[in-house]
């Protein structure tokens, strides 16, 4: 129930934001608000419930394919976090807008409502063609928003935004739609499946295809051409979206859909890495020279992310944890400090950081705030980005020492271009003479205050992070068991509800339950027997095949779409813990 | 029996960075700020407690250290880490001193900050700057440690940009960030050869300390040697970082932006020194390592000598302090590389107090001035402010090392121990001995154009010297207290060795595992200190022969040396300055080269598109004709494609 109020009742709060009327600044945004409290409520449950499924109903059937689309939802603990940041900054957006909207206010938060449900329906969706359509339908809100509320320029970003990430993600369809002509569904496991049966090259084109759509959207170097002016046209808030959330959706489609469905060459992955280091690099560099705060704020969010993307390939143990924290973390920070960002633009009438300065003086509690913002992206440790960037280091140390110089080097360079984002915008004399515009608001200054204690929070106790990937731990899964009977076991009654009539069936039912449990020992196994993280996985690749083929064969004669939801029940889960050790009790 | 716990000496500093930082920020936007009698009150009330409880810790404390797990800090798969306390007897001495000190400056500080509009915001820095540096030196891994050691920074950082109006003040703080963060980095990859070497759990001193032990008995050394010295020349770079040596140190000159309170405390007596202390710290993996520790001791020696000569060409006064910490912290790095922790960190100790107190006088000095820095605009100060003169008198003596007064008795052990270290430490012992006379001139030099001869500066301001309030002249005499009888807890000549004995449980182990390895030859320790004694006096005597009376050039313009003495002192910042001009060659590159490349590759792409389109319109007879027919034969391939594939029946 959680997991679809999460993704419908966004877009119904965005119809009942229309019964506002728009002169009526008072009313929208108190009900904008109160709605973006309940999301954020609701976030915060999700992860706490750990990980659910919804029941997988069929949607539509795409002509020319084989099986049926489902409507299907399933939070794990990466999902959820990214949820949790979708609604987070979503209501904080709503809170700063409220300073600079007027009676633009309803709309704007229209806008921001069907984002967020489109955002949630990406990290939640446990489908491919369903997780496609969000991952498409994000970007029509967003461009809407900016051509809308924008700066100067709002029209060239949002079509540039709005061409660059659908033609991005086009060959991603067209090879979608591939592989459902063969599949016999579009869930996670039915996708590798059929992949694995493809030749090589084919396996690489639509690898490519895919891999397209996410680096576009992360944004990777050299896909990264829409970002900069998307960020910096666009409203503060929104910037503050796109980045901490919207953005995320590139990294977790590496890890959510990549990495289960393709069996990775020793290749893809070194240049995927390669291409996330130059990324964080490359971002940096042109932070160092950036002028405009919203540009140097978007390179600085491509640098992090092109961590995370190296941190993802290097496909160690710690990976899955390291980099979510790292996403977390960089999605509260980047967040806040767009925010803060869009309120210096506010104040002092311009985005150059040349003419902005002194602000120490003329408004303390602002700079306070933008500068602690400032020293926590930095990743001092105490701060989560510091255990973010730390594990991620960890994790790229294992792949060489030279990488990891690689990203220490970024991060000296991190510490350049903030430090110098800070001296220009808050430090010195004020560089011109301008008329005050609206100050910092309590309601927002304590927004902002609370982001950066969550930080806080989250650098001395990253747990609360790390836990959520945690389930597959023997007692966490027991007290799951006990305590929460309705989300998962739902699930699991549900399936065998549906094959309890087809005897045939019976034995793959048997089978897609046990492989979870099997898979983690099978995994351990092979690790004390000292293969490596990439035999490892293609050796549990080829049993779950193995096992997926010899469980589909006698139910697909008898009752083909029976025996497929329950096959696939578990494929998130077991392609997923086999890859991390680390998500899912299905 | 029972202790106090812990976790309370960082708490008051925290409760303190707390209270006072949401003063700072509520009183903010107030013309008037905070009442200072609090906000000082406050200021000085937590640091204190934390020495008080440190002191009761310190008589109570087993030989063998106190040891606190508060809880789990990270835990995720490879990779594990908890937040744990280790009181010993090395980070007893330096919680002594940190806490001690820091007390002793807050207080100094609330008379020199009088009035100042960021009263509550300095004080909150410096409660947080406690709270880091306690952290630095009580926790019990490595990890934790890091915390404190990028803490310390930060707050070096905050407090060097205090006065963030002026942006010299806030380009030297980011120097000092950016400068410090390399060397972190150095720090963080240390940790990381560490880990990929033993596990997570070799990040905790204790095991890391067993494991070397383990390897020495094992005769494993050989295997390891090649991880074990890079993570050893890792964790150098760091210390060099935080500890301002070769090549890293051009942040320190820079950092004396900050008050001078600031100095004193952060940039002289305690957080520079946290590099020695993380070197004694590390003492047994170090002790395995001959390569690491002939890097550091040439370092070091080339430090010291380096920054001593610098000091002869500066005409700030806080400035030839500045070079002069540098070149002490050569000489304790000179110990540490000889594997003579116990007296670098003894170095470190009475350093703390003579560096303190000579500071904590230039402060009383500029305080009575009103700002003035440029030692030429000095002289004659004797009279006018005649406590201030004495304790830094006092301690002039204590740094020269003069018989008799602290720097004398660590200093002459360092030297004494380079000397027995091996083949080439007559070499080592020669270079420092030389330092140690330029020491003296230096220092000479800075006492005889500030206290003696006539007053240089302008008339008005002549008459508004005073000697500093009350609140500045107590910290400073107890420190002088200090800077002179600090020495004789460890004399060897006459019998004193209560801080080797209270060290030897902690660095005791690696110095032995050193000296087994090592021949060392037998002098008479009467010779090292008469060679000590004459070093001090000639040098005193050249400066007195070269500034006594000679006299002042006018001060003209900046303060800065000029000529082949700015050649030298900036020696380093143009190397600096080389690789800042890579790092923005490569920035323009980015930014004009490729970027241009793929905004023009994109702008191409676009480009065909639209032509593309602007033909398909220019072809069309009748826009909506062709529309319906493509629309049409579209839906039409759309059925067709259905019906062939077998969907919707």
């Amino acid at each position: 129930m959680l997991l679809h109020l999460l993704v419908f009742a966004p877009f119904v709060a965005a119809m009942l934001m229309v019964v506002n009327s728009k002169e009526d600044f008072k009313s929208s945004s108190r009900m904008a608000l109160l709605f973006g409290i309940a999301f954020v409520a609701m976030s915060v449950v999700l992860i706490a419930l750990g990980n659910q499924a919804t029941t997988p109903m069929e949607w539509f059937r795409i002509p020319g394919c084989k099986g049926p689309v489902f409507y299907y939802l399933y939070a794990h603990g990466l999902g959820a976090w990214m949820v949790f940041l979708s609604c987070g900054l979503s209501l904080v957006a709503l809170i700063s807008a409220r300073a600079s909207m007027g009676k633009e206010y309803r709309n704007f938060a229209i806008g921001i409502f069907a984002l967020m449900g489109a955002m949630n329906g990406t990290f939640l969706a446990a489908d491919a063609v369903l997780f496609f359509f969000f991952f498409e339908a994000m970007v029509i809100p967003a461009a809407i928003l900016i051509a809308a509320f924008g700066g100067e320029k709002r029209k060239e970003a949002a079509m540039t935004f709005a061409i660059y990430t659908l033609v991005g993600s086009a060959p991603m369809a067209v090879a979608l739609w591939y592989l459902l002509t063969m599949a016999d569904n579009s869930l996670l496991l039915s996708l590798a499946l059929v992949l694995q049966s493809l030749p090589e090259g084919t396996q690489m084109m639509v690898l490519v295809s895919f891999l397209l759509a996410f680096l576009v959207k992360t944004p990777i170097f050299p896909f990264h051409g829409w970002q900069a002016i998307t960020y910096s046209e666009a409203p503060a808030p929104l910037s503050a979206i796109l980045t901490g959330a919207m953005s995320k959706a590139g990294v977790f489609g590496f890890i959510a859909w990549i990495l289960p469905i393709f069996p990775l060459t020793m290749g893809v992955v070194r240049t995927m890495m390669w291409l996330g280091l130059a990324t964080a690099v490359y971002g940096a560099l042109m932070a160092l020279r950036a002028n405009d705060g919203k540009k140097l704020l978007a390179f600085s969010s491509m640098s992090h992310l092109g961590i995370a993307v190296a941190g993802v390939f290097s496909l160690s143990e710690a990976m899955l944890p390291a980099v979510l924290v790292l996403l977390v973390a960089h999605g509260i920070s980047a967040g806040v400090q767009y925010f803060l960002m869009g309120v210096g633009e506010r104040m002092t009438g311009t985005r150059n950081i040349n003419e902005m300065g002194g602000l120490a003086h003329q408004n303390p509690v602002f700079s306070f705030l933008f500068g602690a913002a400032g020293v926590m992206a930095l990743a001092v440790p105490g701060t989560a980005g510091f255990i973010g960037e730390f594990t991620v280091l960890l994790s790229l140390w294992d792949m060489g020492p030279f990488q990891a110089l690689i990203m220490g080097f970024t991060m000296i360079l991190s510490a350049g271009y903030v430090l110098r984002f800070i001296q220009k915008v808050i430090f010195g004399k004020k560089a011109r003479e301008y008329e005050e515009g609206a100050r910092t608001t309590a309601l927002e200054g304590s927004a902002f205050g609370v982001m950066l204690v969550l930080l806080l929070v989250f650098g001395f106790h990253p747990a609360c992070i790390t836990n959520s990937l945690q389930l597959f731990d023997e007692a966490a899964v027991e007290s799951m068991a006990a305590t929460t009977d309705g989300a998962n076991g739902q699930t699991a009654s549900d399936a065998e509800a549906a094959t309890a009539g087809e005897d045939s069936a019976e034995a793959a039912v048997e089978a897609a339950p046990m492989t979870a449990e099997e898979i983690a020992q099978l995994d351990s196994t092979l690790a004390a027997a000292g293969f490596s993280e990439a035999d490892r996985k293609d050796i549990i690749n080829q049993m779950i095949a193995e096992e997926g083929a010899a469980a589909e064969t006698p139910a697909a004669e008898t009752a083909p779409e029976a025996a497929a939801a329950p096959a696939t029940e578990a494929a998130p889960a077991t392609v997923e813990t086999s890859k991390t050790e680390g998500s899912n009790n299905d | 029996m029972t202790h106090l716990p812990l976790w309370l000496i960082p708490l008051f500093p925290l409760i303190g960075t707390i209270l006072l930082g949401t003063v700072a920020v509520i009183s903010s936007p107030s013309k008037k700020g905070a009442p200072e009698g609090i906000v000082g009150a406050l200021a000085v009330l937590f640091p204190a407690f934390s020495f008080a409880v440190v002191a009761i810790l310190a008589c109570s404390m087993p030989e063998a250290g106190l040891r606190e797990t508060l809880c789990n800090w990270i835990d995720i798969p490879l990779f594990r880490a908890d937040i744990g306390f280790l009181f010993d007897g090395l980070s007893r001495i330096m919680l002594l001193f940190v806490t001690g000190i820091g007390t002793l400056i807050a207080l100094y500080s609330i008379g020199y900050m009088h009035g100042d509009r960021g009263f509550a915001r300095f004080f909150a820095y410096i409660n947080l700057f406690l709270f880091s540096m306690i952290v630095l030196v009580l926790s019990d891994s490595l990890l934790l440690t890091f915390l404190g050691w990028e803490g310390v920074g930060l707050c070096s950082y905050l407090l060097i940009g205090f006065w963030n109006s002026d942006l010299n003040n806030c380009k030297a703080a980011n120097k000092a960030f950016i400068v410090n963060r390399v060397g972190d980095i150095g720090f963080i990859l240390g940790m990381l050869c560490l880990v990929t070497l033993g596990g997570s759990s070799l990040l905790n001193y204790d095991s890391l300390a067993a494991f070397i032990q383990m390897i020495i008995s094992g005769n494993h050394l050989v295997d390891v040697i090649i991880p074990l010295s890079l993570a050893g020349v890792l964790f150098f770079i760091g210390c060099t970082g935080k500890s301002a040596q070769i090549p890293l140190l051009t942040w320190l000159p820079d950092a004396m932006a900050g008050p001078t309170p600031v100095s004193a405390l952060i940039h002289a007596a305690t957080m520079v020194t946290s590099g020695v202390y993380l070197l004694a710290r590390l003492g047994s993996m170090f002790a395995v390592l001959p390569q690491v520790l002939t890097i550091i001791v040439v370092v070091g020696m080339l430090t010291a000598f380096w920054a001593a000569v610098s000091g002869l060409f500066q005409n700030d006064i806080k400035k030839v302090l500045a070079y002069s910490t540098i070149s002490q912290l050569g000489y304790m790095f000179m110990a540490a590389g000889v594997c003579a922790f116990d007296a670098s960190i003894f170095h470190v100790f009475t350093h703390a107090f003579f560096k303190a107190a000579l500071f904590l006088g230039a402060g009383a000095v500029i305080h009575a001035l009103a700002g003035e820095q440029d030692m030429r605009k000095m002289g004659g100060m004797l009279r006018k402010t005649p406590v201030t003169a004495c304790v830094m008198i006092f301690a002039f003596f204590a740094i020269i090392g003069f018989p008799g007064f602290a720097g004398f008795w660590s200093k002459d052990l360092i030297l004494e121990r380079l000397y027995t270290s091996g083949p080439m430490g007559p070499f080592f012992y020669f270079i420092g001995l030389a330092t140690a006379v330029i020491t003296a001139i230096y220092m000479g030099r800075l006492i005889i154009m500030t206290f003696f001869g006539k007053y240089r500066g302008s008339k008005e301001s002549e008459e508004h010297i005073h000697e500093a309030p009350a609140a500045m002249l107590i910290p400073m005499v107890v420190l002088t207290f200090g800077s002179v009888f600090a020495g004789y807890l460890w004399a060897d000549m006459i019998g004193l060795t209560f801080f080797r004995d209270s060290l030897a449980s902690v660095v005791g182990t690696a110095q032995a595992i050193y000296a087994g390895s090592h021949v060392a030859a037998h002098v008479s320790p009467v010779l090292f200190a008469a060679l000590g004694t004459i070093a001090a006096l000639l040098g005193m005597f050249i400066a007195w022969k070269v500034w006594g009376n000679a006299r002042i050039p006018e001060a003209k313009g900046s303060s800065a040396p000029e000529g082949f003495k700015a050649d030298w002192t900036f020696f380093w910042d143009k190397i600096h300055a080389f690789f800042i001009m890579i790092v923005n060659v490569l920035a323009w590159i980015c930014d004009v080269v490729v970027d241009k490349i793929l905004q023009a590759a994109q702008w191409t792409l676009g480009a065909i598109a639209t032509i593309l389109g602007d033909g398909a319109t220019v072809f069309q007879v009748r826009k909506a004709r062709l529309q319906a027919a493509l629309s049409v034969a579209g839906l039409a391939v759309l059925v067709l494609v259905v019906l062939l594939t077998g969907g919707l029946v």
